[in-house]
């Protein structure tokens, strides 16, 4: 089954097929073979080759707490609707999250560099960045402040600098 | 000794309590808000009183609500804990005109020792530092620049019924101290209805030490050594330590004896603190007393082997102090965590929910002072602080390190806490080195973010481990009624046969 996990404002899709007590999980394109049980609800002990995972988990109306290695994260579990490719990647001008732009700091037409802040967008009381994934100019914006923009939906197009001959 | 008490608290302060009178054979009297109904303290008292709405001032605060129900059920004492009514002198002086013990020192000494500017001259004349400063009556704008002209700067202008950083004002030169006392001025009137000031000589980068003090009611006064309690945010403690990392043994001395004599001069009795500034070279000023218990005591029973509750009452009961200052040692070395339900990466707001689970670690020297469980509900109506987490060991690495296994084995799940944080300032390399002062979190943890590297891969197994355990059977019926001809289908039926 396919999950999408949001933590941060950053979402997270992973794959899972069980057989048994053997799980078959997917990140970022990597298998995981695990072996695990539920010694407890929501303690989890969890083999992953030589290595142990010991994990605690509680589930909540809205969100999931995960203890796991002394920290605590809080995770919540969504339904992506449309577009699938919302993963958060380095330079994605997609929107993360569903939210609300509190500023635009572009034009279309304006340059931008690497890591410039294009939009931020803001949700749960929290600030999301997008920022310039390389040295261009802004072709398109499609939000401005006050806009309210969903999760997967592009936020601005950028036309690439053109990379300077001989320059290796 | 008494025969029952009633406590007028809530949360670990009132479970400690409880337990402490129970040890000694005392019945006792638990008093909750309607939203506390089912919480620890109210379940290990021996009797309990539902004193209803949840609004402070309508349950834990409202002496008169309080009195009454003690009075009922024939309490002989009432120990009213930290925070609450603890340092109300309204209250003592209602438990006394009632024929009630209040477990703490008079009415007097509370009015006097909450009135921060009168404290300090009567400490002043028993010969213990002060801050050297202006806390005068003539309020006019002349009198207060020429004596912060005769103070020196930097200064700091503080509203006289302050609190919580409003009306306060770090002046750094003259030419900035006209507008810092008008605008301090402003902001107490609107905060507090009162606009008077008072100016003292800032100290930066102190450090916040104080003395334990047991005083009885037969004049014997003894300090129980000093307790570290440098690592603050919004101006309140959530690590402290004894013995501190910059104590001597002669400096140990004369602080130990200014605090008995601060103690000894307003006539004090029972459990009590006096509370130190300490500067970079070693000079110390009376801030203030807490006439009270204080929420870091544990470190101070671990290092000394003292049980400081059951001391409070006993002196209450007029018991004679029996311990003597020269017998009193400190061993090794105890480290204390306050648990907090915030978020320290947004500004260490308060986080409210219920805890879906509360396991605590366990182990030698490793103490639990608690009153939530799994469960209970984090409520926006009280202090966020849901446990006390102690360890003592042999010195401070060890106990640094003790520390750090305990909070990584430390689960509440539901709320957002404190406890990822606490282990990043413990494992800080100056706070391993001792190196703390009361601008420690704003100066190494300013923008901290407790998730910046986002989820571990571990989680992320966690959580699909889970998620695939727990949806597992709707999958399976969806198999099923997807394809008549699956040999989930003749499992079912045959089952239904059976």
């Amino acid at each position: 089954m396919f999950i999408n996990y949001e933590h941060n404002n950053h979402i997270y899709n992973v794959t899972v097929e069980r057989r048994e007590d053997q799980f078959f999980i997917t990140y970022d394109n990597n298998e995981y073979t695990v072996i695990a049980t539920e010694l407890k609800p929501g303690q989890l002990f969890i083999q992953l080759g030589d290595r142990v995972i010991k994990s605690v988990i509680s589930q909540g109306d809205e969100n999931k707490f995960v203890f796991i290695d002394g920290s605590i994260f809080k995770v919540k579990r969504i339904e992506l609707t449309g577009r699938k490719k919302t993963e958060k990647r380095e330079g994605d001008l997609h929107s993360p999250i569903s939210g609300t732009i509190v500023s635009c700091k572009v034009k279309e037409g304006s340059p931008v560099k690497k890591d410039d802040i294009i939009l931020i967008i803001e949700a749960m009381k929290m600030e999301y960045l997008i920022r310039a994934p390389y040295d261009g100019v802004i072709k398109k914006t499609y939000f401005k402040e006050k806009d309210q923009i969903e999760i997967g939906q592009l936020t601005a197009e950028i036309q690439k600098k053109e990379e300077k001959n001989g320059s290796h | 000794m008494f025969k029952k008490v009633l406590i007028a608290n809530r949360g670990e302060i009132a479970v400690r309590i409880i337990k402490a009178c129970q040890e000694m054979g005392i019945r006792t009297v638990a008093v909750y808000s309607e939203v506390d109904k089912n919480a620890p303290h109210v379940q290990i008292a021996d009797e309990s009183i539902n004193l209803g709405d949840p609004t402070p001032s309508e349950s834990y605060l409202n002496i008169a609500k309080i009195i009454e129900n003690a009075t009922k059920v024939h309490a002989e004492a009432i120990h009213p804990g930290y925070g609450f009514l603890a340092e109300n002198p309204d209250f003592a002086k209602a438990c006394a005109d009632t024929g009630i013990t209040f477990i703490g020192p008079t009415p007097e000494v509370i009015r006097l020792m909450g009135d921060k500017i009168e404290a300090k001259k009567t400490i002043a004349h028993a010969d213990v530092p002060v801050i050297p400063g202006y806390h005068g009556i003539q309020q006019d704008l002349s009198t207060l620049l020429k004596e912060g002209k005769k103070i020196g700067f930097p200064l700091l202008v503080k509203a006289t019924a302050g609190g919580g950083g409003k009306g306060m004002r770090i002046v750094h030169a003259e030419s900035e101290l006209e507008q810092s006392i008008e605008s301090a001025k402003r902001e107490a009137k609107s905060a507090f209805g009162n606009d008077s000031v008072f100016l003292e000589q800032y100290i930066d980068r102190p450090r916040h030490l104080e003395f334990q003090i047991l005083a009885d009611q037969h004049g014997h006064v003894i300090h129980l050594f000093e307790r570290e309690c440098s690592i603050q945010r919004r101006h309140q403690k959530i690590i402290e330590e004894t013995p501190s990392p910059m104590m001597t043994p002669q400096l140990r001395e004369t602080m130990g004896n200014a605090a008995v004599a601060a103690a000894k001069a307003v006539g004090y009795t029972n459990a009590g603190t006096i509370e130190f500034m300490v500067d970079g070279k070693q000079n110390f000023y009376f801030m203030e007393m807490n006439t009270r218990l204080q929420v870091e005591h544990p470190i101070t029973e671990a290092t000394t082997g003292i049980d400081l509750v059951k001391w409070q009452l006993r002196i209450a009961s007029g018991m004679e102090l029996t311990l003597k200052q020269k017998e009193l040692t400190q061993r090794g070395h105890a480290l204390e965590c306050r648990i907090y339900a915030e978020d320290p990466s947004n500004g260490f707001l308060p986080s409210i929910g219920t805890l879906e689970k509360v396991d605590l670690p366990n182990g030698p020297n490793i103490r639990n002072d608690t009153g939530v469980e799994t469960n209970f509900h984090v409520s926006p109506y009280y202090d966020p602080m849901l446990a006390k987490l102690t360890v003592n060991t042999e010195n401070r690495e060890e106990s640094i390190n003790k520390m750090i296994w305990a909070l990584s084995h430390y689960v509440v799940l539901g709320v957002t806490t404190n406890i990822s944080f606490l282990r990043k300032v413990l494992d800080h390399p100056e706070f391993r080195k001792g190196n703390i002062t009361t601008h420690f979190i704003e100066d190494y943890f300013h923008n901290w973010l407790v998730t910046k590297e986002g989820l571990p891969l571990d989680a992320l197994i966690a959580l699909a481990v889970y998620d695939a355990l727990h949806t597992q059977r709707q999958e399976v019926v969806r198999y099923k009624e997807a394809d008549p001809h699956s040999p989930w289908q003749h499992v079912g039926r045959w089952r239904m046969g059976v």
